[in-house]
């Protein structure tokens, strides 16, 4: 409530800094093809007054009246200046043209205007562009968003081939990964070896560490935010590349006279097509496809649709043993209106969905399960003056989860029908947030969210004796799964359980000269889906489940704290952070857990507490031919279960322990060199503290056989990780008036062929009756080769 | 299901990965009891003939200490009719008796006292259903070029059921277990089946006629099952990237003086149906 008090007082302030001032709006795009920019920097020159663009170009900001010199500036692209007499309201839609240079000018946007950039109090933000993405060298020469990003500080992987990312210390599961708004629920082909972002369909991304904006909810541990182009608005264009895994092709387009305009973007692999050829894998395939869809059209100059959607599917056969298939499917229509010069809103109705199957031809099952959410939102944005922006707005979600429905193939399968309880969930929630300029140093954003769920029936809860789903069997030492006491059937639309929880968020940046800032930031954030998964990887049969009667949401407190500073007119920059983050009710899983084909998932699990802290250091060169970065994170991520209604100690004794995503250091270095026209040259060194595992104490014969014992949870850790990837880019001369442009990019991934090892597997060797550690290794040193033309 | 999961994701990691035995530091724990107390009743025997075997944990990679237990005492009394059947210490490890009389759902208590220290247990001897037939087929299993042998039963439908499958050919060093729950199979007939693969680096091979392979099915009681289903995850897949957490498995052995000090091992009562079959 105090805090509610201190908003209402800031915003009270800042009206009374109203005075005779007139607004300058419209929207930004670039030349070439009509794509609107997202976060271009719009400001007075001499003044304070200034703003960037929204996720749809647009922007407004007030000044006195006056004659002032309007810049516009965009990484990459040429700053339009442009004089202005403000004697009254003004629209501009202007559209920046791209300089040549911009290919390898800049690697992380950083912000446009040093000023600018500075003073935003929005901190832990890191962006990337397509552009970036496709420079960067990946493994088989596959352009891939999520890769990407784990470049960057505070953000890791779970090994080579997994798919998740983790951000601070946090599990994949709590990351919110939009795309075009949509959630979407797994990010990987290829069991992870591949993300699921066509890099040809995508415009920008921002990836939220923390501070997250109280627009997003949901998860707690960042936002990963990717905006599919628009298509071009201006000409057709047909973007297209040959990989060795996969190809894509893109097509954009005008419609409508140039009011509006489309993309189709598809890739698919194809190495499925030559597995028949190779004896050992001939009746295996493995495969994907994706595609992207966009299309918009301006209604008026006030209001323009959008309509989006990906679809993406994944295949793979084991000979005719297994059959797996697994995909997302979403799609977004949007409504974008301009109430006046000041008021922006946006309207988008959202459907996401992900499913899998596998069939078992063995055993004769077929196995279903699938999570599914609508979005009703509406999102405002009031640029109320110079000095105040507000965004609030609603957003309404409506889960289903088919948890699993298995079924025989055949009449002679012993399988029987089985479908477990479908589970269903709303989420609603409202926030406002403002951007507030206190004084020409100092910013602020604060503001809250206000998140609700509740868990729905349509379904029978179990309840248990002593209300306890797991009991701690003292006399063995052991988590059993607790007695059922008696079922209640919840009819469709009865509140099984709900939640509220406010979520207040503030930032505030001290500008202490033109070269240096200070930041620092609160999040509260409250998390009510979880992806269940008592393996050390994410994959793609995990459970998703709902928070109700006995997962409660996981709520995380995040504070951070920044420094960054501008070296040499901006050719080299330094960004330092520090961040504590607290997250309670984090899931746990007891010895033994079974979550597969499990109804009552809360006999299965314990619910604990997590908490990470770390430094980060991003040390960026940001001019010249040679350019790129070097990040360092040193953090700790570790969590603690105690055995609560429960009873017993508690996992690993009620000791705190490491999270599987705790890393130590965290070193990348990312450097691309511009040799001359033809010739790019990019690398990466990525060093890493092993990942936390356990290994075994002892053994022991049983069955005749040689029996591991383990010790406590996460005490050991793999060898460290590290490796060296090359690129070179070659961008043959063009030919002056056509219209096609080609490049070649030759990659290898794991240059010193390091054999980093994925994993350490213990087992007895049944031939000499040893036990041996067997390191499995996914990439050794891989060469590639793929061919992009644009047209 | 578990095991379904494995053989999903390890069959995709296998495409593209390689892999190598390596040297790792792996950390020693003190030594525990073990106690391997599996009083089996096999089918069509009097199952008075019975053995108990106690050993002591050792480092991951020993292979050379004597690990055998002597000098402990083992009874196993009936706690529904008050019987005791003394355990002779064999010097070899094994405590053997040819007195004990199996009685089906009955309640039987070990108690082993090894160094001044007690340990007991208790268990419900459980029936299991007769295996029904046993085919051989090279279509079906894993692969459809391979020999596999098929074993049939039914399952009883008005029960919750627990089973563990031991497999051993002939020239087989090693057993193979496979645990079996009837959540999704209840009052079916079901079919299990044994295939060995060309794994020369396993010194495994396929079948081949008159290769001689014992078939034993176990009915075992829920709480052997969560402990054989983890014994069984652990010793297969442990430490890949998808199998589940490594779990300090704890069997039924308390330690009545000094409880941290738990016991390894089991003390399982069960019906057994032993059968062999001649690969043809």
């Amino acid at each position: 409530m105090k805090y509610f008090l201190l908003i209402c007082l800031l915003f009270m302030a800042s009206l009374i800094h109203a005075q005779e001032t007139y607004s300058i709006s419209g929207t930004i795009k670039d030349q070439s093809n009509g794509e609107t920019l997202m976060g271009a920097t719009v400001y007075l020159e001499g003044t304070n007054f200034g703003t960037t663009t929204n996720e749809y170009g647009f922007f407004s900001l007030q000044a006195p009246a006056g004659n002032y010199t309007l810049t516009i500036s965009y990484i990459g692209y040429n700053a339009v200046k442009q004089e202005v007499s403000l004697t009254k309201n003004l629209n501009f839609n202007l559209e920046l043209e791209e300089s040549s240079t911009a290919l390898d000018e800049v690697i992380i946007k950083a912000e446009q205007s040093e000023s600018i950039s500075l003073r935003d109090p929005q901190m832990s933000v890191s962006k990337l562009n397509a552009k970036t993405i496709k420079q960067i060298p990946v493994v088989m020469g596959e352009a891939d968003v999520v890769k990407s990003i784990q470049l960057l500080p505070g953000v890791t992987n779970n090994g080579e081939g997994s798919a998740g990312f983790h951000v601070r210390g946090g599990a994949a599961d709590q990351n919110l990964v939009l795309l075009d708004e949509a959630i979407i629920y797994n990010t990987s082909h290829l069991f992870g070896f591949i993300s699921v972002f066509n890099a040809d369909a995508i415009k920008d991304i921002r990836l939220y560490k923390g501070d997250i904006p109280a627009k997003y909810g949901g998860r707690i541990s960042s936002v990963l935010d990717v905006r599919q182009k628009d298509g071009n608005s201006k000409e057709f264009d047909l973007n297209g590349g040959i990989g060795l895994i996969s190809s894509r092709l893109s097509a954009e387009s005008p419609l409508f006279n140039q009011r509006g305009s489309f993309l189709v973007a598809g890739r698919a692999s194809y190495a499925h097509l030559f597995m028949p050829l190779i004896e050992d894998v001939q009746d295996d395939k493995i495969s994907f496809y994706d595609l992207n869809l966009k299309t918009n059209y301006e209604l008026n100059q006030n209001n323009r649709l959008y309509l989006s959607g990906y679809f993406g599917r994944d295949g793979f056969t084991l000979s005719d043993l297994i059959e797996n298939n697994y995909g997302n499917i979403s799609g977004n229509l949007r409504w974008n209106h301009v109430f006046n010069d000041k008021l922006f809103s946006n309207l988008s109705l959202i459907y996401s969905k992900y499913d899998y199957r596998i069939i078992l031809d063995f055993i004769e099952l077929d196995w279903l399960a699938d999570i599914q959410n609508y979005n009703l939102k509406y999102d405002f944005g009031y640029y109320v003056n110079n000095r105040l922006k507000l965004d609030f707005g609603v957003s309404g979600i409506s889960y289903k989860l088919n948890p699993g429905e298995v079924s025989p193939t055949s009449e002679t399968s012993s399988i029987n029908y089985l479908k477990l309880d479908d589970k269903r969930a709303f989420e609603g929630a409202f926030y406002v947030g403002a951007e507030h300029e206190l004084s020409e140093k100092l910013n602020l954003n604060y503001g809250f969210r206000y998140s609700y769920f509740s868990r729905l029936g349509g379904q029978p809860i179990s309840q248990y004796v002593n209300d306890a789903p797991v009991v701690y069997n003292s006399q063995i030492g052991i988590y059993e799964r607790g007695e059922v006491a008696s079922e209640t059937y919840y009819k469709k639309g009865e509140s099984i359980k709900s939640f509220g929880n406010l979520e207040p968020r503030i930032g505030l940046s001290y500008q202490m000269n033109d070269q240096t800032a200070l930041k620092a930031s609160y999040t509260k954030s409250t998390q009510y889906l979880h992806l269940l998964s008592n393996t050390s990887s994410v994959t793609p049969l995990d459970v998703w489940t709902p928070s109700g009667p006995y997962v409660e949401p996981q709520i995380s407190h995040q504070y951070a704290l920044g420094y960054y500073k501008k070296l040499m007119d901006n050719a080299f920059s330094l960004e330092l952070e520090t961040y504590y983050k607290q997250i309670d009710n984090r899931i746990d899983y007891i010895d033994g857990s079974d979550l597969i084909g499990n109804n009552n998932i809360e006999t299965e699990i314990l619910n604990g507490e997590a908490r990470a802290y770390g430094l980060e250091v991003l040390f960026r060169k940001n001019k010249g031919n040679l350019t790129g970065w070097l990040s360092y994170t040193l953090s700790k991520s570790e969590q603690r279960t105690l055995g609560g209604n429960a009873g017993g100690p508690g996992i690993n004794n009620g000791d705190w322990y490491n999270t599987p995503y705790d890393r130590t250091h965290d070193i990348s270095v990312t450097g691309m060199y511009k040799l001359n026209d033809k010739w790019t040259f990019s690398s990466n060194f990525i060093f890493q503290t092993g990942r936390p595992v356990t290994y075994p104490n002892g053994q022991y014969e049983y069955e005749g056989l040689s029996i591991a014992s383990y010790s406590n949870r996460n005490q050991d850790r793999l060898p460290a990780y590290h490796r060296l990837d090359l690129s070179a880019t070659l961008t043959p001369r063009k030919n002056a008036g056509r219209k096609w442009k080609s490049e070649w990019v030759f990659g290898i991934y794991n240059v010193y062929n390091r054999r980093n090892a994925a994993s350490i597997s213990f087992s007895q060797n049944r031939q000499t009756g040893m036990n041996e550690a067997t390191r499995i290794s996914i990439f050794g040193a891989i060469p590639s080769v793929s061919y992009n033309f644009k047209f | 299901m578990k095991k379904i999961l494995y053989i999903l994701l390890s069959g995709f990691i296998t495409l593209v990965s390689c892999e190598d035995v390596i040297d790792v530091d792996v950390p020693t724990a003190a030594t525990r009891l073990v106690i391997e107390a599996s009083l089996d009743w096999e089918k069509g025997t009097a199952g008075n003939e019975q053995s108990i075997e106690l050993r002591l944990s050792t480092p991951y990679f020993d292979t050379t200490s004597n690990s055998d237990v002597t000098g402990a005492s083992v009874v196993v009394e009936n706690l529904d009719s008050g019987e005791t059947f003394m355990f002779d210490d064999m010097n070899d490890g094994s405590y053997t008796t040819s007195s004990f009389v199996p009685v089906i759902g009955n309640t039987y208590e070990l108690t082993v006292v090894y160094q001044g220290e007690t340990y007991t247990a208790t268990e419900v001897m459980t029936p299991v259903a007769e295996i029904s037939n046993i085919t051989q087929s090279v279509e079906g299993g894993f692969d459809d070029e391979l020999l596999e042998v098929n074993v049939y039963f039914t399952d009883p439908a008005d029960e919750e059921n627990y089973y563990l499958f031991r497999y051993q050919a002939d020239y087989e060093t090693y057993a193979s277990l496979y645990d079996l729950s009837d959540e999704f199979v209840n009052g079916n007939e079901i079919h299990d089946f044994y295939e060995k693969q060309d794994d020369e680096d396993n010194g495994e091979r396929p079948f081949q006629a008159g290769d001689v392979v014992a078939v034993d099915l176990y009915g075992i009681s829920e709480a052997y099952y969560n402990y054989i289903r983890i014994l069984i995850e652990q010793s297969s897949s442990q430490g890949d990237p998808f199998s589940s957490l490594a779990a300090q498995v704890k069997g039924n052995c308390i330690n009545e003086t000094q409880p941290a000090n738990y016991a390894f091992g089991y003390f399982r009562v069960t019906e057994v149906d032993k059968r062999s079959y001649t690969v043809e």
